[in-house]
């Protein structure tokens, strides 16, 4: 009886090593978005600015970057200048844009003033836009191939090297 | 820097759970019960950027914003299960409160099952052999040698 406890206690205490040490290194706020392989959501929002609605079904045909931010989000200021650079850049090639949610025009504009612009930004809001992408927290980037597919979700404030390599992705 | 957009003067579209999760399969509600349903469902999902509140219980503007949204399918006849799926579709199985018994989700519901069974089982078999009692359990072992030598030395002084 003795050995019987003592090797399923010892199958237990290993299950649970075996769980922490799969984990480790893992960061417990990223989350897997379930909408990585499938269709992106489909929405028509106004671009801050121009008033212009534009509709991302028609993105189609190139990759894409679609980023949700907000001006209250320190990290979003971070990441900010590293995607307006790279749309300079790649711009011809790659479709970037802009979602803002939980925000004003107002602000959003003012941000854009101060910190420029190179691709459009959309204003989310009602928040359903973010809701259907899964975002919890700003900022987050989901990366579409020309086919209009995710092929990838980053969380949190993107590096050139980041946003490079997930592109990646979305270029094949 | 030319955009290849193509600018119209489309009205503007948010995603829509119809092309998620289909027709409602419900009735629409209002009024007190809608706000008690929409408490009930929204108390059903987890704050994604929260630590361990529902988007019931929850401040933050992104869980006002599905309550919102939770408020308004319910509106238009979504019952409770489309309304849960439509949020798990987006933010996968993490946004709902109480796991879903399937895959390693599973284990959550039959570990503590399994525990608490083989616990039982060890209270049960040691409840047993104290019933049997020390000198007996004693007797239905044989002693040690050693020890069965140093007895024979002591007993004889």
């Amino acid at each position: 009886m003795n050995r019987i406890v003592l090797i399923s206690g010892l199958v237990i205490f290993a299950a649970l090593v075996g769980v922490l040490f799969l984990n480790l290194g893992h960061d417990p706020s990223a989350i897997d978005s379930p909408l990585v392989g499938k269709p992106a959501p489909n929405f028509a929002l106004k671009a801050v600015g121009s008033g212009e609605t534009i509709d991302v079904a028609r993105l189609r045909g190139k990759p894409a970057i679609i980023n949700f931010w907000a001006t209250w989000c320190g990290p979003c200021y971070q990441e900010h200048p590293v995607l307006v650079q790279n749309a300079r850049v790649l711009g011809n090639d790659v479709q970037f844009v802009g979602v803002v949610f939980n925000d004003t025009e107002q602000k959003i504009q003012a941000f854009l003033n101060e910190r420029g612009s190179s691709y459009p930004t959309l204003l989310d809001e009602s928040g359903k836009t973010a809701i259907a992408y899964g975002v919890g927290g700003v900022p987050e980037t989901f990366f579409l191939d020309r086919t209009g597919k995710i092929v990838a979700k980053y969380a949190g404030p993107l590096t050139t090297e980041e946003l490079q390599t997930n592109l990646a992705k979305a270029m094949k | 820097m030319i955009f290849l957009f193509v600018l119209t003067l489309l009205q503007v579209q948010v995603p829509d759970a119809q092309q998620v999760i289909g027709p409602p399969k419900g009735l629409p509600i209002a009024g007190a019960q809608l706000d008690q349903r929409t408490n009930e469902v929204a108390s059903l999902l987890r704050c994604p950027v929260c630590q361990g509140l529902s988007v019931a219980d929850s401040p933050s503007t992104v869980a006002q914003d599905m309550k919102q949204q939770v408020r308004e399918l319910l509106g238009r006849g979504y019952t409770q299960e489309q309304i849960l799926a439509y949020f798990e579709h987006s933010y996968g199985q993490f946004v709902l409160q109480k796991p879903k018994f399937q895959g390693v989700a599973a284990l959550v519901w039959l570990l503590p099952i399994a525990a608490l069974i083989f616990g039982a089982i060890v209270v049960f078999s040691k409840a047993k052999q104290l019933e049997k009692g020390p000198q007996k359990a004693a007797a239905a072992e044989p002693e040690d040698p050693y020890i069965a030598r140093v007895r024979e030395l002591v007993e004889k002084q």
